[in-house]
């Protein structure tokens, strides 16, 4: 079983490794991430939300819908957590009494 | 050839982690130890996109200089500051990370509640036997 | 980015990584996780990724060692691999 994982791990990363041969190097900024879209933002961020911080200017304007999505998981988790932790313990009390 | 390995060593570290953790979330057979594995498979892939924002040469964090003397917005320079969208992404990926860990614990306290063990075996063989 | 300081540092959480999953005693490999976390942590600080740097110290290096060690003290703390 050992011998089995650790074949599968190697061979998914054999196909990954043979993969990157065609990435662009690292560091290199003409690379497609980063002359696509990003320019875009840092170009017209300070006129549209007047933030000087790039980052926070992108998660809550350009796309705050995006951000409201992850609350909608953290919630979900949050309520998947509880559920489940109170009922395991309801259960548990009852065969004990 | 140097320039190639230099160019993409990193590549092949990420992919190094990102064996470490699928190996351990395969092979090992408690619990919690596939709940590390799980982590550091999440840290190497977010730590792969991270990798792309990066920029050569005299390169700052995206926060822009002048901003607030009036003249910053016209001149800004796009090869002085870091690649900004993948660090938003990335942002939403951890939170999202820490939110399946909790899901994660709160399933592991259950089956220990039920089995009194964490070991996949013995919780398989305690199956069994009904 | 500074190449011979990500080289050291993702040699520490390669070494990290390893110790966590082959260590048997769960409260150590918690806990060695926390290191790893705050190892990327600054991984990401030398990448000019500052927001996803404090992100990764508050959340997933505090709150996820809490969880984790708190998952160890209401179950086991021995493990068999």
């Amino acid at each position: 079983m050992k011998i089995l994982s650790l074949m599968t791990a190697v061979l998914v990363g054999a196909v990954l490794i043979y993969g990157t041969l065609d990435m662009p190097k690292w560091g290199d900024p003409h690379s497609p991430a980063n002359t696509h879209v990003s320019p875009y933002y840092l170009h017209h961020s300070l006129e549209h939300t007047a933030t000087p911080n790039v980052v926070t200017s992108v998660l809550a304007d350009y796309r705050g819908y995006d951000t409201l999505g992850e609350t909608t998981v953290i919630f979900t988790a949050g309520m998947a957590c509880i559920l489940l932790l109170r009922a395991g313990r309801k259960r548990r009390g009852k065969g004990d009494v | 050839m140097f320039e190639f390995i230099v160019g993409h060593y990193n590549y092949w570290m990420y992919v190094g982690l990102m064996m470490i953790g699928f190996y351990a979330m395969m092979a090992k057979r408690n619990l919690i130890k596939k709940i590390i594995g799980m982590n550091i498979f999440q840290s190497a892939i977010i730590l792969f996109y991270i990798s792309t924002s990066v920029k050569k040469g005299d390169v700052t964090v995206p926060i822009l200089e002048h901003a607030h003397d009036g003249h910053g917005a016209h001149a800004v320079d796009i090869m002085h500051y870091a690649n900004p969208l993948p660090h938003v992404l990335m942002l939403t990926a951890i939170v999202v990370m820490v939110a399946t860990l909790g899901v994660a614990v709160a399933v592991t306290i259950m089956i220990y509640r039920r089995y009194q063990t964490l070991e996949e075996d013995e919780i398989i063989m305690s199956i069994r036997r009904g | 980015m500074i190449l011979p300081l990500d080289f050291i540092l993702i040699l520490f959480v390669f070494i990290c990584a390893v110790a966590a999953i082959t260590i048997k005693d769960l409260l150590s490999a918690v806990v060695i996780l926390g290191a790893y976390s705050f190892l990327m942590c600054l991984l990401w600080t030398e990448m000019a990724a500052i927001d996803v740097a404090f992100t990764e110290a508050s959340v997933s290096a505090s709150i996820g060692t809490v969880l984790m060690i708190g998952c160890v003290a209401k179950t086991k703390r021995r493990s068999k691999d």
